[in-house]
């Protein structure tokens, strides 16, 4: 890209141009295929449309990064792929001096602007999604509570009896209302891809939709002392009917 | 002391008091003063009353002792000798400077307040390994903790401890890593001056940063920083004692980096050689100003927050107390103010220092210097407005999470300079293969990653997925090791020769460059796994399901560790017994390499004039 400035009338039909565009594509592909499996195979199946919004997205950023990433490796390997100079003298000086050439530059810029321009608007476009789910009325509401080294919820919805287990009926939307007692943790439900934190003296919301009967992750997420790594619990989503058996048995209405 | 005296020096029984203090009497004073404050402290502060807030009177007397060893230390080492001087209404003389700057004081200047700006530099190489060597120490007991998913062998609480002190010695190792030895050695040649602006400064910052050593690391045996590096409020309020030495190592910290900002920025905007204009200054010269220049804002807030919770602790305020009117939030956000802007005070001169050697190694100019310039400043300008996005899911602003994405999300743009820079440089160049060079290639692949991750964790929705997981550390040491290290090193390989006046062994150098990039790409991408599957981080025990990524990552740690171990080696090996170097063995066009070897003490005998840019490679031909 650099060489756009210099005399050559068709830069573009040099050698080391056509192996490196080459290269860019060949690249941009393998980094974005790559890239994408890599970030969502070890993230799991999702259990809520919170988190397969952030698979999606955490894709589409790799795509979006893959050709600036991809130009960059490129133009790498290309040099590496030079005849290098070994030993304790320099070889010698370069036989052109290309120090700037504002068309590449302007080029770059406008792609990267671009580029980061779009995964902004995306990423706006998602957050205000997820953040719909905390405006739903018809939401579940159950306070949670984080202490030293435990979780508690209380079902307020539900005739407000305590509990020290998560469940959740399926595919019904959740508001969760989270403070601390003691020290900042943070209420974290991995699967489901929300987090936020449980601040002593604060409460912050948090809302979801499980969309997956099964039983998954609540990890705390800010280092709370002592116990921090065994501050978590397992949140099970099951279905209406078992769900209100549940609650039931707690002593809870439905 | 075997200080070679001059002839008009009185004789060593009738020396000046000034003459007589080294590290020595630092640590004598120091430590006297810290034990003689520790038990006036004991015996005269009033017993907790009945319903005072927890421990209260045992922070009052750590901090008392911690500062009594603070102004022992310093007085110890002679900080105090020119403003006694001044309340006296003298200053000292041409000798006194002179013997001040080390003058014929062979290896004895670099254990005094030395104010030549060589000294200083060599002496915080030294340190800044010093800090490594214990930070990557402490980062291998977490490793071998992370060994078995039960928790290994390290009790909770002494876990944690590793934690907090790995991270915050760590950071403060490689905000010091590049401005500190090359700030100071380098950077005063570079431009063609004959010392630092303040050069008594210079000697105080250095002296800052030992002084401040004492309670980090005295903080192991006062129940160590159980917080992580970032010590959020009320966990830190509830902490035993070694969090009064985090507070304390912060403010002295803190004081050291403002005056060592205000020095260089000061230098280098002033003592440029006739000649050298802004754009014919180098562009490691501007990575230096950014870096510091952007820690002069930032650390005094880091020095405030760390204040008030040490107020918190020892006089019964509530700046953060949610109970007593206060807010941990306060704390988040006044620690993000300085914790964003940080990352790129360690960031930047790694990628300058990595910017100036790509020309002399490809033999060609450096591409797009004004883009690497807007690119440094562009990066500095934002870096102060993105703090939040480390408080997405704290649940302090939700409405402000939209803005903070937008800052952090352009950030992107600046750094993409960075990159066209580089590659713009290497592209279709006739490659010198050196350790050096081959480090821009690995900032490149790291910091691309680092970059990359970057971007999901910028995004708020990706952000509640991935906060506060391992994803988060592997993120970040991506962008600090394998980015900013791989720069410090590269910078030590470079520069090395001047320095010392040696070669550093070649062959050490590349196997060290092989195990270090390999094992950390491995390391670290096994940590990336576990992060997405959703491992926390700061955890001492983590699900089976993890096992597999924790065990790749302790391994390739290993691999991390024999690599440091032999470079290490080879600087200890080289320092004393290398190849002696020739002025200027890469060829370069900087002045740095127009002085000879080792570097006279006023550097030029006659200040050079510049009249063209350091990057005028491959312009004879044409």
């Amino acid at each position: 890209m650099s060489d756009l400035q210099t005399k050559k009338p068709q830069w573009w039909k040099s050698k080391d141009v056509k192996i490196t565009a080459a290269l860019w594509v060949v690249l941009s592909v393998f980094i974005g295929v790559i890239g994408g499996i890599v970030n969502s195979r070890p993230m799991g199946q999702p259990a809520s449309e919170t988190m397969a919004n952030t698979i999606h997205i955490m894709k589409l950023f790799t795509w979006v990064s893959a050709p600036v990433a991809g130009l960059v490796a490129a133009i790498a390997i290309k040099s590496l792929m030079q005849k290098m100079h070994f030993g304790d003298n320099p070889p010698a000086e370069a036989d052109h001096q290309i120090s700037d050439s504002p068309k590449a530059t302007a080029l770059w810029l406008i792609v990267s602007a671009l580029l980061c321009l779009f995964a902004l608007v995306f990423g706006m476009v998602v957050f205000q999604r997820d953040n719909n789910t905390l405006l739903d009325v018809h939401a579940a509401d159950v306070n949670v509570t984080g202490q030293q080294w435990a979780w508690n919820f209380d079902y307020i919805d539900n005739g407000k009896f305590q509990s020290e287990d998560l469940y959740l009926p399926v595919n019904k939307p959740v508001h969760f209302h989270v403070t601390s007692l003691d020290v900042v943790h943070s209420f974290w439900i991995v699967q489901m891809g929300i987090k936020v934190d449980a601040n002593p003296g604060y409460i912050t919301e948090t809302a979801v939709t499980p969309t997956k009967i099964g039983v998954y992750d609540l990890r705390c997420a800010e280092l709370c002392g002592l116990l921090h790594a065994y501050m978590q619990k397992k949140v099970h989503v099951v279905s209406q009917q078992d769900y209100n058996n549940w609650v039931t048995s707690h002593g809870g209405t439905i | 002391m075997t200080t070679v005296m001059n002839h008009k020096s009185p004789t060593a029984s009738h020396r000046p008091i000034m003459e007589r203090l080294n590290v020595v009497t630092a640590l004598v004073l120091g430590i006297a003063l810290a034990v003689i404050s520790y038990y006036l402290a004991s015996k005269f502060l009033p017993e907790n009353t009945e319903g005072s807030v927890m421990k209260t009177r045992h922070d009052q007397i750590i901090l008392i002792a911690m500062f009594g060893w603070f102004i022992g230390f310093m007085t110890g080492i002679g900080a105090l000798v020119a403003p006694v001087r001044w309340l006296m209404g003298k200053d000292l003389s041409h000798d006194e400077n002179m013997y001040l700057a080390g003058k014929d004081a062979g290896t004895a200047r670099y254990f005094r307040y030395t104010t030549d700006h060589k000294v200083v530099g060599i002496q915080y190489l030294v340190i800044t390994m010093v800090i490594f060597g214990v930070g990557g120490i402490l980062a291998m007991l977490i490793r071998t903790n992370l060994g078995h998913a039960e928790g290994g062998w390290l009790h909770p609480q002494a876990y944690n401890a590793v934690v907090g002190i790995h991270g915050i010695i760590m950071i403060v190792g490689t905000i010091i890593m590049i401005t500190g030895p090359f700030g100071n050695f380098i950077m005063p040649i570079m431009i063609g001056a004959r010392d630092m602006a303040f050069p008594r400064l210079n000697a105080l910052s250095f002296w800052l940063i030992v002084a401040a050593l004492a309670p980090i690391l005295s903080s192991f045996f006062l129940g160590g920083i159980t917080t992580g590096w970032s010590a959020y409020n009320p966990l830190a309020t509830q902490s035993p004692g070694g969090m009064d030495g985090y507070i304390m190592f912060i403010c002295i910290f803190a004081i050291s980096t403002m005056v060592a900002g205000a020095n260089i920025t000061t230098t280098v905007v002033r003592m440029r050689a006739k000649g050298m204009t802004w754009t014919r200054t180098p562009i490691f010269i501007y990575g230096t100003v950014a870096s510091v220049a952007l820690a002069l804002p930032a650390f005094p807030v880091f020095f405030l927050s760390q204040v008030m919770s040490a107020m918190d602790r020892a006089a019964g305020t509530t700046f953060y107390d949610t109970r007593g009117g206060g807010s941990g939030w306060l704390y988040e956000n006044l620690f993000w103010l300085m914790g964003h802007p940080e990352v790129y005070v360690i960031l930047i001169p790694a990628v300058a220092a990595l910017m100036e050697m790509a020309p002399v190694f490809t033999r060609r100019p450096l591409f797009s210097f004004k883009i690497a310039v807007m690119g440094i400043a562009g990066i500095c300008g934002l870096s102060i407005l993105v703090w939040a996005h480390h408080m997405y899911v704290t649940g302090w602003a939700p409405l402000l999470n939209a803005p903070f994405m937008l800052t952090t999300e352009l950030i992107s743009i600046p750094t993409g300079m960075l990159f066209l820079v580089l590659v713009g440089t290497v592209w279709r160049g006739r490659l010198w293969m050196t350790v050096p060079t081959a480090s821009i290639f690995a900032l490149l692949l790291n910091f691309m990653i680092g970059g990359i991750t970057g971007i999901y964790l910028s995004d708020v929705p990706a952000d509640a997925a991935l906060h506060g997981s391992m994803f988060v550390t592997a993120h970040f040491h991506y962008t600090l090791m394998g980015a900013g290290l791989t720069g410090a090193i590269a910078a030590l390989i470079f520069w090395f020769p001047k320095m010392t006046g040696r070669m550093i062994d070649k062959q050490l150098s590349w196997i060290s460059f092989w195990l270090v990039q390999i094992g950390f790409n491995v390391a670290f991408m096994g940590m990336f796994m576990v992060g997405l599957a959703g491992q926390p981080r700061r955890v001492e025990a983590y699900a089976e399901l993890f096992t597999r990524g924790n065990q790749i990552t302790t391994g390739a740690a290993f691999v991390i560790m024999t690599g440091m171990l032999v470079l290490l080696w080879a600087v200890i090996y080289s320092w004393r017994n290398g190849q002696k170097a020739p002025m200027n063995p890469w060829q370069s066009k900087t002045l740095e390499w127009s002085v000879p070897n080792p570097v006279p003490l006023e550097n030029f005998e006659t200040l050079p004039i510049v009249t063209s840019d350091p990057y005028g490679y491959g312009k004879a031909q044409s």
